[in-house]
């Protein structure tokens, strides 16, 4: 395919295969590169081999010495994951992207309404759009933001949309992350590694820019500072401390915001203000832009064995005197046996046409859907509502019986607890294999930063599953990513 | 700062100071068994004293002792451990230190954790001593060029002179425990090339040499090593380096009392003033030199309760009666 002049040494098309059914990023259905490729398909077919092996060791070594980490074990010193990344791109034509960021920006418009309307009005529970039972037994629904109005009435600061495309190349929403979405910085590091070991590539493809994302975000949060806060508002970043996954994530972030990385001890509050602990006195903190899951933020309020957050902040919060980002309780919209009823929202809010899709889904809570579920767990696949990760499901086509009759019983046991997709065969990109380059299935997680108004980063994190015919790309179950291009 | 932060910073350098210590400290003694015929037991036993370490079982065992105090991540004086807790403090603050530091400190963690440092332990010591001894050269270089001198950098300062003022001290205790075999000994050749590997342990074999001439007698090594005013490894110039960081953090001004790590300091630093290293010789070098470790010990515990242990409580009355 597409294969340069033939030479000695082969070249990194010589091998490759494309999917049998499996929409191809780079290449359409006659083994042509799509026309936004074609750049990128002809440069990377000058390189051998060899040479590209040796642009993945440059790659490694970046990512090894600057200790860009995903994972740290606390009871063994050293032993820290790369997040494995692989260094063909994930092209996406720009009016493409163009129409994407449309449906994206529409569907956070609704997602914010909804949750507005959830914790005032109730209206489209009401009216019976979607069942009140659903939403106040969901497991992130907060009555402590009952009739409270966070700063600028925004609820999802940063959202993080899982995004798939099928066989016809159509892109289908997977899923809405709008508690503590990660991953950004991975989108951030794997452009400086690539314009490192690919720096003619840039010159010859023109790719939208990510790196303004830092600044962005911190825009966005001083746009939605409490009406307390001073001319300078101080921002800081809570994490849950070096022992957390993303922990590398958190302070990549702080650095490049300019803000203060801090753990929930360094606060403290204070007459219903909040306070960081310095060496010259307390100081005033405005905004919070906390990678705490809820549970955790106060345990006067939530979980009290927390030693995570900070006691007395909810109260702060409800006094007006500090923005959280996000706020409390969005995880009710990104529930996944909410989550399908987004296009309802757009209707219902907006009186708009939804622009992106969802991937069909049946709520095991719905009697019918529950019947058809148990009966159909081969060819689904089952997702438990308020788990992430990769955690908690069931692929119903690679599953066994054993598999699938222990789920059976906990679906049963609780229905409520889950939800169940068709198989999406998502779409494949080629990808570095021990024989070469070979087509693996990727996803595509665009982030949604929202202040006073919003703004999605031109491209997101694109995951590769690394094992052939893998449909799970999640890093902890030995997913991989990629520079994901926006072209211009 | 932080204050949490600003306890990072300051352990960091510390750690940073311990490693590049502990391979003088084993370099300078292998160097000195190659000329002296040291009875075995006798060998390493110095150096396991001054790293507090009393019940190692194999203290007789060259091999053993070096290998305990360079590899083993059990034990918090190795080599292994410092730059371990040096990393991770680093890794803490990655937003704080600069990313140039941040990469190195990791690059040299990789390093040590590698197969290309276990190599060259096992076929050139020497060397391996000595890169390890560059590594907080290196770093410290990399800091002062490419991270802002505020706050931070000043609790790194401290951090860093404090140790090293400890450091020196306890170099020049192995003195007192490396055992002459009799009082007749004083200011011969074993004496005297005692007293040359302490000095080279520190790297002051040449300024000493530059300003004394000569070894007239072992003495003059103590002298250098905790009064020289401009040598930067003497216990006083150390300390000076530490109070002058200390003050950019405090602000405080020259005729205030100051916090209580500052009035501790400024304590040993005129006591050291006002002595002379006769007096800590009539005295017992060894008793001078121990209460000189324990104040930097009482100090080191005095910066943690002025700066990194905040007191919520009497912050919270402050606050109340409106002094913000």
């Amino acid at each position: 395919m597409s294969a340069p002049t033939s030479t000695q040494e082969p070249h990194l098309w010589t091998n490759y295969a494309p999917h049998p059914t499996a929409w191809d990023e780079l290449f359409d259905g006659a083994a042509e590169p799509h026309d936004h490729c074609q750049a990128l398909v002809q440069w990377l077919g000058q390189l051998e081999f060899k040479q590209f092996q040796e642009r993945r060791h440059t790659a490694d070594l970046v990512f090894i010495n600057q200790g860009i980490t995903f994972s740290v074990y606390a009871d063994r010193r050293g032993v820290e994951k790369i997040f494995p990344f692989d260094l063909i791109p994930r092209p996406v034509a720009g009016d493409e992207w163009d129409r994407l960021e449309d449906g994206l920006l529409q569907r956070i418009r609704a997602i914010n309404l909804f949750l507005y309307d959830v914790y005032h009005d109730r209206r489209i529970l009401r009216e019976k759009i979607i069942s009140e039972e659903l939403v106040v037994k969901s497991k992130c629904y907060r009555p402590e933001m009952i009739g409270f109005d966070p700063p600028g009435k925004q609820y999802v600061h940063i959202c993080g949309t899982d995004l798939v495309r099928d066989p016809k190349g159509q892109f289908l929403v997977l899923e809405d992350n709008g508690r503590t979405p990660s991953g950004v910085s991975y989108v951030l590091e794997n452009r400086v590694v690539m314009k490192k070991v690919f720096p003619k590539l840039f010159q010859q493809c023109k790719v939208r820019r990510v790196e303004d994302y830092p600044q962005r975000l911190r825009e966005a949060f001083l746009s939605v500072a409490p009406p307390s806060a001073g001319h300078a508002p101080t921002i800081v970043l809570l994490t849950p401390g070096p022992f957390n996954s993303a922990y590398f994530e958190h302070s990549f972030l702080a650095r490049n915001m300019g803000i203060e990385l801090v753990m929930g001890q360094d606060l403290f509050v204070h007459d219903e203000r909040v306070y960081l602990k310095t060496t010259r006195g307390p100081r005033r903190v405005d905004i919070i832009y906390r990678r705490v899951d809820d549970d955790f933020l106060d345990p006067t309020v939530f979980r009290e064995d927390s030693l995570l957050g900070v006691p007395h902040l909810m109260k702060a919060y409800r006094a007006g005197n500090v923005t959280l980002a996000n706020a409390v309780g969005t995880g009710v919209a990104d529930d996944k046996a909410i989550y399908p009823f987004v296009e309802d929202m757009i209707r219902f809010y907006l009186s708009e046409t939804p622009i992106l899709k969802n991937v069909p889904t049946y709520i095991c809570a719905r009697r019918e859907d529950l019947l058809y579920v148990v009966d159909h767990l081969d060819e689904l696949v089952v997702k438990a509502v308020n788990e992430s990760g990769g955690y908690g499901m069931l692929m119903g086509p690679s599953s066994t019986v054993q598999m699938r009759s222990e789920f059976r019983e906990k679906i049963l046991a609780n229905p409520r607890n889950y939800i169940a997709q068709p198989v999406v065969t998502l779409s494949v990109c080629p990808t570095w294999t021990d024989d070469g380059l070979g087509p693996r299935h990727v996803d595509l997680r665009p982030y949604i930063v929202s202040g006073q108004s919003s703004w999605v980063l031109p491209g997101g994190l694109t995951r590769t599953a690394l094992v052939k015919g893998s449909l799970v790309v999640n890093s902890s179950q030995g997913g991989g990513s990629k520079d994901t291009w926006v072209m211009e | 700062m932080i204050s949490r932060v600003a306890e990072h910073c300051f352990w960091m350098s510390r750690y940073l100071e311990r490693c590049e210590n502990t391979a003088r400290v084993l370099d300078v003694n292998r160097t000195l068994l190659l000329d002296f015929d040291v009875p075995e037991e006798q060998q390493w036993k110095p150096i396991l004293i001054i790293s507090g370490i009393h019940d190692f079982a194999d203290a007789s065992n060259s091999e053993a002792v070096q290998h305990h105090l360079t590899w083993q991540a059990e034990n918090p004086c190795s080599i292994v451990s410092s730059l371990a807790n040096a990393r991770e403090n680093a890794r803490i603050i990655r937003e704080i230190i600069s990313a140039e530091m941040w990469e190195r400190v990791n690059y040299y963690y990789l390093w040590l954790h590698g197969p290309r440092a276990e190599a060259m332990y096992e076929h050139d010591r020497s060397e391996f001593f000595s890169q390890v001894k560059r590594i907080n050269g290196l770093l410290f270089g990399i800091a002062e060029g490419s991270m802002s001198h505020g706050e931070a950098w000043d609790f790194f300062r401290m951090g860093k002179y404090l140790e090293r003022a400890c450091q020196t001290a306890r170099i020049l205790d192995v003195k007192y425990h490396m055992l002459l075999p009799t009082p007749e000994f004083v200011n011969t050749p074993i004496d005297n090339a005692h007293w040359t590997a302490i000095l080279k342990s520190c790297s002051g074999y040449e300024p000493f040499h530059k300003q004394r001439h000569s070894l007239e007698q072992g003495t003059a090594v103590a002298d250098f090593m905790v009064f020289d005013p401009i040598f930067p490894r003497s216990v006083q110039r150390c300390l000076l380096y530490c109070q002058e960081a200390s003050h950019k953090i405090s602000g405080r001004k020259r005729n205030e009392a100051g916090n209580e790590a500052e009035r501790m300091l400024e304590n040993l630093i005129d006591w050291l003033r006002l002595a002379t290293i006769d007096d800590l010789v009539k005295a017992g070098l060894h008793e001078s030199l121990t209460k000189v470790i324990n104040t930097i010990h009482d100090i080191g515990e005095a910066i943690r309760r002025s700066y990194f242990d905040f007191d919520e409580a009497r912050v919270m009355e402050m606050l109340t009666n409106g002094q913000q």
